[in-house]
């Protein structure tokens, strides 16, 4: 296991470097169509996502930004159309696709009354395995220094959307799927985020993402909903 | 920068740790369920009758609808704390089996909410008169039934999550489910009285969990995902 | 349906002969029989329409979920009401904890568990969802519930004579009666099953072209 995704890795730096034109297609929707409660959300949706690249998803309230996430996530199934992960049916390779999958939604997955700490423990280790110095440094990173014991709900919506930030520095993930991530963050964490964003990207990584914010990525692709 | 991936055991117990170290800081929603088997138990001698014959007769009854009332009521927040803050998903797109998950959230659940009802039990038999021959009975066909109780309770639950209002329906779902293992502990405890063996009572509560542990957990896991959705 | 619901009716009714014992309260066994034996295939009925809806996603199959538990309360709400009419007679008294009687009691209020469920959600795909996965869970917990129930009841009551296979008719003058009540039954339950069924779908299509034309004209 071990050796073969360092092969991997080591081997992806390289056909980036040569080959930066060909990078593999990680996520293709093709002719989705999404109804809710008698109104079409969304219909004849098609996208695609090659490694490197940031999907920014616009659109006015209420017109499937959330759903649409959520649809590739596989969290909610009530849509019409295909998605392939690495050209195959999703649905055939759920498993591998939520091993190397990261979703920060609407609710950010922190729980009130455990630390920081205890959070990111539980949410990482349901995909790897990770040592209390990492979490610690990850902790500091996103600027929780000094919070890692103290319960969340203490804690400002700011620095709660900080503690599933964390999860970004750890995770291997290759596709980072984020809703409104940027909402409630001051100026520090949205340069942060950013800096984390275009690190993902130059890594080879995909990142969907919604929000309204400006962002600043080499490989940028806008999708605009409604 | 690279990683182990986790085993569904190790993700199993991380999730079982999780829940368990949440019961542990919200002390309340451990206590609660407590209470409540110990206040509605000793209502029904202030209700029926303080006569101790008529107390025996009924103690076996009392004490097991009382352990299904408190793990109703304890059911409530199992999912819900997960649901509103998100953790939920998170758990659904664990790269693991959901069964797993929801068996550990279910066992971890029992654990803080059935087990302290179970153990305080023969105190509650005492003091409702149950023969002391009967006081095995009870405190075995409890241990086996009170997880059935929870892991039918959590497919209700997790089936009504999203909902503002839940706890009229979900007692209207839960409780005819319930019914089998209610007639199964109260039979076993008034038929060994009269002489009958236990094995066979605890072959069925048994089978009863058994069943429960492999398919309950399943039907749960289709709720959540249904309520996410 | 209408044609075998007055023969059997007014042939169980009139014509047969009193029975010795339980005189005119028998004939409504005519009524009791078929309209709970029907409501006993309320459960299996909704699971696989339910099956189908989880698996396949076909809305009809929902439909039929959705009409069919409302409809199942009704025959077992009617099967529990003549049984305890026919009790008071028989057994003297309204209702007594027999094995039949509770477990449809808790039929019953499973199928009012399942109404309530779908009442409350208001997502109408959740609710199609949840309600059959419902269906499914309680057509396997009805299965237990019924032999649990006769397991508590024979160990509660080992004298009991008193069942319904024993007194029902046993002549050809009882049992043409009750066949013709029964297919009568039967087909009022699939024509019932067909109207609300269709009703439901025009309510879903209300806004297709075809429910439109089939109003104005």
């Amino acid at each position: 296991m071990t050796p073969a995704s360092v092969d991997t890795s080591a081997q992806g730096i390289a056909t980036r470097a040569s080959q930066s034109l060909t990078r593999a297609v990680m996520l293709d929707g093709s002719d989705l169509f999404c109804e809710r409660d008698d109104r079409i959300l969304f219909e004849h949706l098609s996208f695609t996502v090659t490694e490197g690249q940031v999907l920014q998803i616009k659109g006015s309230n209420g017109s499937g930004k959330t759903t649409l996430l959520r649809i590739l996530c596989g969290l909610n199934d009530s849509y019409q159309g295909s998605i392939r992960w690495y050209g195959q049916a999703l649905e055939a390779q759920v498993e591998e696709f939520y091993g190397t999958l990261l979703f920060i939604g609407h609710r950010v997955g922190v729980n009130k009354v455990l630390t920081p700490l205890e959070n990111l423990r539980w949410t990482c280790s349901l995909q790897q395995q990770v040592a209390d110095a990492e979490l610690y440094q990850a902790l500091a990173k996103v600027g929780l220094r000094g919070f890692e014991e103290s319960q969340c709900f203490t804690l400002s919506a700011g620095q709660q959307q900080r503690v599933s930030l964390a999860r970004l520095l750890i995770s291997d993930a290759r596709l980072w799927i984020l809703d409104e991530p940027f909402t409630t963050l001051d100026a520090g964490g949205v340069s942060l985020l950013e800096g984390l964003l275009r690190s993902h990207a130059d890594a080879g990584g995909a990142v969907i993402v919604t929000t309204h914010h400006e962002l600043r990525v080499a490989d940028l692709q806008q999708m605009t909903l409604g | 920068m690279n990683k182990q991936r986790v085993s569904t055991g190790q993700a199993f117990r991380a999730t079982l740790q999780r829940d368990l170290l949440i019961a542990y800081k919200r002390k309340n929603d451990m206590v609660n369920p407590f209470m409540f088997f110990l206040i509605v138990a000793s209502l029904f001698p202030i209700g029926i009758s303080p006569d101790s014959e008529r107390l025996a007769e009924i103690a076996a009854g009392v004490l097991w609808i009382s352990a299904l009332l408190a793990s109703l009521l304890a059911m409530d927040n199992l999912y819900r704390a997960d649901y509103e803050d998100g953790s939920l998903e998170q758990l659904l797109l664990s790269p693991h089996p959901l069964y797993f998950m929801v068996l550990a959230k279910n066992i971890a659940h029992w654990l803080v909410s059935g087990l302290p009802v179970v153990l305080i039990s023969p105190l509650i038999a005492y003091m409702l008169n149950l023969p002391s021959e009967s006081y095995m009975t009870l405190f075995v066909t409890l241990l086996l039934g009170t997880p059935v109780f929870s892991l039918l309770g959590s497919i209700g639950v997790a089936l009504t999550v999203g909902l503002g209002s839940r706890g009229l329906i979900l007692a209207v779902i839960t409780l005819p489910m319930s019914v089998p293992v209610l007639i199964a502990g109260t039979l076993a405890i008034e038929q060994t009285s009269n002489g009958a063996s236990l094995g066979g009572y605890l072959a069925i509560l048994g089978a009863m969990l058994v069943a429960s542990i492999s398919l309950a957990p399943l039907a749960s896991g289709a709720a959540l995902r249904i309520s996410v959705n | 349906m209408i044609l075998f619901l007055v023969i059997g009716a007014t042939w169980a009714l009139l014509y047969v002969p009193q029975d010795y014992q339980q005189g005119l309260t028998n004939r409504i066994l005519y009524v009791h029989v078929p309209v709970a034996s029907l409501s006993l295939s309320f459960f299996p009925l909704m699971a696989v329409a339910g099956t189908i809806t989880l698996v396949w996603k076909m809305k009809l199959a929902d439909m039929v979920v959705k009409v069919a538990a409302p409809l199942g309360a009704w025959f077992t709400a009617l099967a529990l009401a003549s049984g305890s009419i026919w009790g008071v007679d028989t057994w003297g008294t309204w209702w007594i904890w027999d094995g039949r009687l509770t477990s449809l009691l808790l039929q019953f209020f499973l199928l009012l568990g399942i109404i309530s469920l779908r009442s409350a959600l208001e997502d109408s795909d959740a609710a199609a969802r949840a309600c059959a996965l419902l269906s499914i869970v309680g057509c396997i917990n009805v299965v237990v519930i019924k032999y649990s129930v006769d397991w508590w009841n024979t160990l509660h009551q080992p004298g009991t004579t008193f069942g319904m296979t024993s007194d029902q008719p046993n002549g050809p003058e009882f049992w043409i009666p009750l066949l013709i009540m029964g297919i009568a039954v039967a087909l009022f339950f699939a024509v019932s099953l067909i109207l609300a069924t269709r009703n439901e779908i025009l309510e879903r299509e209300r806004r297709s072209q075809w429910v439109q034309e089939l109003v104005q004209e």
